[in-house]
């Protein structure tokens, strides 16, 4: 009797030890962002007279930049002693997960690092944000820059800090020695590259294992081909469309730079164009600001620069490509909302800018901020003067497969030989039709 | 008398209260997940907010839909020929060898152990290996081709549609031999010696004495390794994951129903992408009935086949 009565107790008390440390743990998840506030309100409120001090968490997927953070905040705290703000990123991958189930339970961090464009527009209109209708500082922002956390009411829900910028990354040495300039037209680009392919040197690290280097170069060196920011505006608001002969040619233009492309390119993939551009054996590299750092680390004595890329013709103007990396929102449900607005005033300012520019080592979304690393310089001045939105990424990153998906893939099918450049144009605008409403 | 004999009966039934803990952890975690994914297939999300029930909506959009449609039977055909890849290549080297250690060839001791080695490593590892082997321009095997004269024969083994599947299944079928090599060796020990002896006297051998007598006796090991190859020829996902990332890349040809999945379930790698629950979780319904029904039904044809001796 007693024996199986204890079998009983034992089972019972297993499976519900089990269950608990189960539900304790989603508990534990799910009450982190409401914990924080929870804790962080009572205290605020009892010590109310005294400090009034409050703490502000900052949800993100950067776990790169802690460091950098810390900076600006303690620049902010130069203005605002009285609030606390501590950094919390996630796992790059897990973040817009833990993000997503923390804001549908009602918690979550106070400010919030948004994705750019479709992605955190989807937060702001299922509700999560505070709209900045109240940020003067958001207006000296240009709208294609505000685009990347406005929701489809047209409202901004964030502020956007720093720009990804795509341009092409060359090697001075190299360019010295054969005695080549930085190219002012398209036409003097295709001559460095015969130059260079003649002395047997691979003219671009380039490689189509991966797609989305694909979108990457047709968005920097296509502007020049399909006619920049007037053919996106274009296209977004519906006078013509991806099978138009503008874009059709910036197809081909991908695939006519097949020559200068090193060996068996088709298999190559970012580690491998990386290795060919920092151990000297290509020349140049069309690339975003970001590989700068890991660039320097795998090769420091590398003598790098970049150019914009060259108009095709000789009046036109040269471009980087630029697009909002992220921005930074205020959780509609966060109790210290007055805090969160400061820090969202805080970060439209030339203070901010600097601080961002200088540790994030991006350039600003502010115009005009000098940056102390003489690379990040000039392409922070090429972002300010002669930018050209990242059309697949502003625009075109909606659809299941996005659109921006579509081009990656059936490029990667031009280069195969499997489609020609139209039957690309084709089924990229097929893609866009599944969702894309012209915005007149 | 009649008391006692209650008690032991309560007794005997408590006994099948003793698995309950492992009952209740299969069930959290086994039987509730595939019981989900079905509930979830049901529904339209948005992101990750559950939308309206639409019954078998995500089905028909998944058959129908341009581009699903083409997408999966694309996925579909790529997983029957890692299947067939794998049962030729796979198992049939690994009944060579284990008809090699079973015959107590030379060193056959050591042969055994070096077939298995592959499977010691993880499978990401393995993927990062033969990624640096299959190296375009500086990988081993191409700049041994061209060592020996053989440079036209170097391709881009992973970056061409022609070749990228072929690849991976080789590779998987060298990760996967050992482990397949020791269930038929298995079934080789069982055989009993005199059988054989027997027909070798009656003067059947070589391939004959293989097709005629050694396959019918060890049926349950081929059955077996048969059904195992086709889980996880269905199953095919970390190995191109490690090799080919979650695009299906170069231009869908290393696309299989997981990668599909997962792609479309949780947006691809980058994490910024849409993603698509509902339609997800309908394609990993299919891909369970598919599975389970293959693997049921060839179990059921296969029974009692086995000769007995």
């Amino acid at each position: 009797m007693k024996k199986w009565f204890s079998g009983i107790a034992a089972t019972v008390l297993l499976t519900s030890g089990l269950l608990a440390g189960c539900s304790g743990k989603t508990d534990d998840k799910a009450g982190q962002g409401a914990g924080n506030a929870g804790t962080s309100a009572p205290a605020a409120s009892k010590e109310a007279p005294k400090a009034e001090k409050v703490k502000l968490t900052i949800g993100s997927w950067r776990t790169e930049d802690v460091d950098a953070y810390a900076k600006i905040i303690q620049e902010f705290n130069k203005t605002n002693p009285n609030i606390e703000v501590e950094f919390k990123p996630t796992k790059n991958t897990e973040y817009n997960t833990q993000l997503n189930v923390a804001l549908q339970s009602g918690s979550g961090p106070d400010i919030i690092h948004l994705r750019p464009y479709a992605a955190g527009a989807q937060l702001a209109d299922a509700g999560y944000l505070e709209p900045l209708d109240s940020i003067k500082g958001l207006s000296s922002f240009p709208k294609e820059t505000l685009l990347a956390a406005t929701g489809s009411n047209g409202k901004v829900y964030g502020v956007p800090t720093v720009f990804s910028a795509t341009e092409i990354f060359y090697n001075k040495k190299i360019f010295q020695k054969y005695n080549l300039q930085e190219p002012k037209t398209w036409d003097e680009l295709m001559q460095i590259c015969e130059t260079l392919k003649k002395n047997k040197v691979t003219p671009f690290a380039f490689g189509s294992k991966e797609g989305w280097i694909l979108s990457l170069t047709q968005g920097a060196l296509g502007p020049a081909f399909y006619g920049g920011t007037d053919f996106m505006n274009k296209v977004v608001s519906g006078q013509t469309n991806f099978k138009s002969p503008e874009f059709i040619s910036s197809i081909k233009m991908m695939k006519d730079l097949t020559p200068y492309f090193p060996d068996n390119f088709v298999g190559i993939g970012m580690d491998d164009m990386r290795n060919l551009f920092v151990t000297e054996q290509a020349a140049m590299m069309v690339m975003g600001d970001w590989e700068i750092a890991v660039m320097r680390k795998a090769n420091p004595d590398l003598q790098m620069d970049v150019f914009p890329v060259p108009p095709k013709t000789a009046g036109g103007k040269a471009t980087v490509t630029t697009w909002v990396d992220g921005s930074f929102a205020v959780n509609a449900k966060s109790p210290h909302k007055a805090e969160a607005m400061k820090f969202m005033d805080f970060l439209t300012t030339k203070e901010a800018g600097t601080v961002i520019v200088n540790n994030l080592l991006k350039p600003s979304t502010i115009a005009g901020i000098q940056a102390q690393d003489p690379l990040v310089a000039k392409i922070s001045k090429y972002a300010d003067t002669q930018s050209t939105p990242y059309m697949m990424v502003v625009y075109f990153a909606g659809g299941n497969p996005t659109t921006k998906g579509t081009l990656e893939n059936t490029m990667q099918g031009m280069y195969q030989n499997m489609l020609t450049p139209e039957q690309v144009a084709d089924k990229v605008q097929q893609s866009a039709d599944t969702w894309f409403k012209p915005k007149k | 008398m009649k008391k006692s004999t209650g008690a032991i009966g309560w007794r005997k039934g408590a006994v099948h209260l003793f698995p309950l803990p492992a009952l209740v952890v299969y069930v959290l975690f086994v039987v509730y997940p595939i019981a989900a994914a079905f509930g979830y297939s049901l529904f339209d999300w948005k992101g990750l907010v559950r939308g309206n029930f639409i019954g078998l909506g995500n089905f028909v959009s998944l058959f129908t839909r341009e581009p699903f449609n083409h997408l999966f039977w694309n996925a579909f055909g790529h997983n029957l020929y890692y299947f067939a890849i794998e049962m030729v290549v796979q198992n049939g080297l690994a009944f060579l060898f284990a008809w090699l250690v079973y015959t107590k060839l030379k060193g056959s001791g050591f042969l055994k152990v070096a077939y298995f080695i592959p499977r010691l490593l993880s499978v990401i590892i393995v993927g990062f290996l033969w990624k640096l082997i299959l190296n375009p321009n500086n990988g081993v095997l191409n700049v041994l081709l061209k060592k020996v004269g053989l440079a036209s024969w170097a391709k881009p083994w992973l970056g061409d549609t022609h070749t990228a599947l072929t690849s991976i299944t080789l590779v998987n079928s060298w990760y996967g031999v050992g482990f397949t090599m020791l269930i038929f060796l298995a079934g080789l020990q069982a055989i009993s010696g005199e059988v054989l002896e027997a027909a070798k006297i009656d003067g059947v051998r070589g391939f004959r004495l293989i097709r005629t007598m050694v396959l019918p006796m060890m049926i349950q090991s081929v059955i077996i390794v048969t059904v195992f190859t086709f889980i996880h020829a269905f199953e095919a996902f970390e190995l191109i994951f490690a090799m080919e990332g979650s695009q299906g890349e170069p231009y869908n040809s290393t696309d299989t129903l997981a990668i599909f999945f997962y792609r479309i379930a949780f947006g691809g790698s980058s994490g910024g992408d849409s993603v698509a629950i509902g339609l997800g979780s309908a394609l990993a319904v299919i891909l369970f009935l598919i599975i389970a029904s293959v693997s049921a039904l060839f179990l059921y044809l296969t029974r009692n086949r086995e000769v007995q001796h």
